[in-house]
């Protein structure tokens, strides 16, 4: 007798919980949804200032999200890369505009002045940010290499945080399948991008993660 | 590990007062000081680990361009056949490390290193070894089939070194001084990236692996200890008292000195009540005023960088 009344006490204290459980999730839901909807306005028009001819950082985030779920990221951390990846380059909108449109290629002062852009990136963002965030961070060390030879703080390996190695990985994947306005196309199919992929790992890329994207590439089939 | 963010590092400072040089009494990596290095700020460095000031040499102060063309051609041959292993000082070394192809290479470069008359050019090849033990060491067993072969990947090495010296103005100075006798001169700031005894990652078992390498052994033991020996006094241990004699005499004579690590696994609030108050009171004879910044990295694992600045 005691031990059904406490089985239906459980029951009803499951349920109940379950219950606030999907209202709480039914009411914060949309809200992500929106935001999430509103950052990749925001980084949409990033894109354009950018040049580039398709919309890089909606791609370099559902590549990103591909590698980080395969690698076991979910909830905040993997909440936190997407929109990382999303505003990844926002700090190109700091700078000169002829340098973002060029079709030629970067001179050393050009150069130095654009590799300044994760930093223009984590510092405009962090200023707006009440409590610690990592999505600055991850900002600023996306051009970070895995041979320590990136920048703009050269961190080297496992000193970059996860999430950022899979950002590089995604956003390199995404610039070789597209042209700016001062180089055109450089692979021609998604075999030969892997096979650079490959090539790269443990020089610029984390040579686990970079092994990860080849079981998952759309051309994992024919590698 | 350590992430040692220069531009935050002198955002944090500059809010105290303006700096024009910077000294390392001991830093954890030559190419974290890459971004400092392009600044118009005399860096005064340091390592007593020879290896490393070594390698901090031939990154950070060649200006006149990397390795030339000609010791490239006679430097970086192919190895047609392989070499005897009885003959290889680092043979121990075979499967558990490295492939028998690489060591090969390994006993050949630090050879062929010696005839290069040039000190400055035998640095920048000692160097490039460095960074293909980094590849080597840490792309084992991940990747099927590693496509560059070791005279291409000492061409790359050396190409990417040309690039990284591409100019490079700014005046660094580097040192191999044992720590007790570093001469402490008058500096505008003096900077410490902290390191812990305790801690084992890649970067540590790559200069582990380097050192016995520069100096034509394979007893890790021995490096090891090498290492520890140069870093004692200066390796944090959560296990003993803290003795920050070593960090108070080394600040003496600079207007503001600045402590920077990075954390995991542990909230700030720890790291505050191991590192920051028992710092705070190493140094209270030394600096009226102190400020505490730390950043998130990743909270799901409680990583966040931390740097703590004194001043007067």
């Amino acid at each position: 007798m005691l031990i059904s009344v406490f089985n239906a006490v459980l029951i009803a204290l499951v349920t109940w919980l379950a219950y606030r459980y999907f209202e709480l999730r039914e009411r914060t839901s949309p809200t992500e949804e929106r935001y999430s909807q509103f950052v990749s306005g925001v980084a949409s028009i990033v894109d354009r200032l950018e040049g580039y001819d398709a919309a890089h950082s909606l791609e370099v985030a559902q590549t990103a999200e591909k590698i980080a779920m395969a690698d076991g990221f979910e909830g905040e951390q993997l909440q936190a890369l997407k929109a990382a990846a999303m505003l990844h380059d926002v700090g190109e909108t700091l700078l000169p505009r002829e340098i973002l449109r060029t079709a030629d290629r970067l001179n050393d002062e050009q150069t130095y002045l654009m590799r300044t852009h994760p930093l223009l990136g984590e510092l405009h963002l962090k200023s707006r940010m009440q409590a610690p965030d990592e999505v600055p961070a991850i900002i600023r060390w996306h051009h970070e290499r895995w041979d320590g030879l990136g920048y703009p703080d050269n961190l080297k390996g496992e000193e970059i945080p996860k999430a950022a190695r899979i950002l590089a990985i995604a956003d390199a994947i995404s610039a070789m399948r597209h042209s700016r306005s001062y180089r055109p196309k450089q692979y021609k199919s998604q075999k030969d991008i892997d096979a650079e992929i490959e090539r790269q790992a443990g020089l610029q890329f984390d040579p686990e993660l970079a092994a990860l994207w080849l079981k998952l590439s759309p051309a994992a089939g024919n590698n | 590990m350590l992430r040692l963010q220069s531009s935050w590092l002198l955002e944090a400072v500059g809010e105290i007062g303006g700096v024009d040089s910077i000294f390392f009494p001991c830093f954890h990596r030559f190419s974290a000081l890459s971004w400092l290095s392009r600044k118009e700020i005399t860096l005064y460095l340091n390592s007593p680990i020879d290896s490393q000031a070594m390698l901090a040499r031939a990154w950070l102060t060649s200006r006149d361009g990397g390795f030339s063309d000609k010791n490239l051609l006679k430097f970086n041959q192919v190895i047609k056949k392989p070499l005897e292993l009885e003959m290889n000082p680092f043979k121990t070394w075979k499967e558990r490390l490295f492939t028998s192809q690489q060591l090969d290479y390994l006993f050949y470069w630090r050879e062929a290193a010696y005839e290069i008359d040039d000190e400055k050019q035998r640095e920048i090849f000692w160097a490039a070894v460095y960074q293909i033990l980094s590849y080597w060491l840490t792309s084992k067993g991940f990747v099927g089939r590693q496509t560059l072969e070791p005279d291409q990947i000492m061409a790359f090495c050396l190409e990417q070194h040309r690039s990284f010296v591409k100019g490079r103005t700014g005046r660094i100075e580097i040192s191999n001084i044992a720590l007790d006798e570093l001469a402490v001169d008058r500096n505008p700031l003096v900077a410490f990236p902290l390191l812990f005894d305790d801690e084992e990652t890649h970067e540590t078992e790559l200069q582990t692996v380097f050192h016995a390498w520069f100096h034509g052994h394979a007893d890790l033991e021995q490096a090891r200890r090498d290492i520890k020996n140069c870093l004692r006094r200066y390796l944090i241990s959560f296990e003993k008292t803290p003795d920050y004699s070593t960090f108070v005499r080394l600040a003496a004579n600079a207007d503001m000195a600045v402590l920077c690590w990075s954390g995991r696994d542990l909230p700030p609030k720890l790291y505050e009540q191991e590192i920051v108050e028992p710092m705070r009171s190493a140094f209270s004879s030394r600096y009226g005023r102190s400020r505490l910044f730390f950043k998130a990295v990743d909270r799901s694992i409680d990583a966040y960088d931390y740097l703590l600045v004194f001043h007067s």
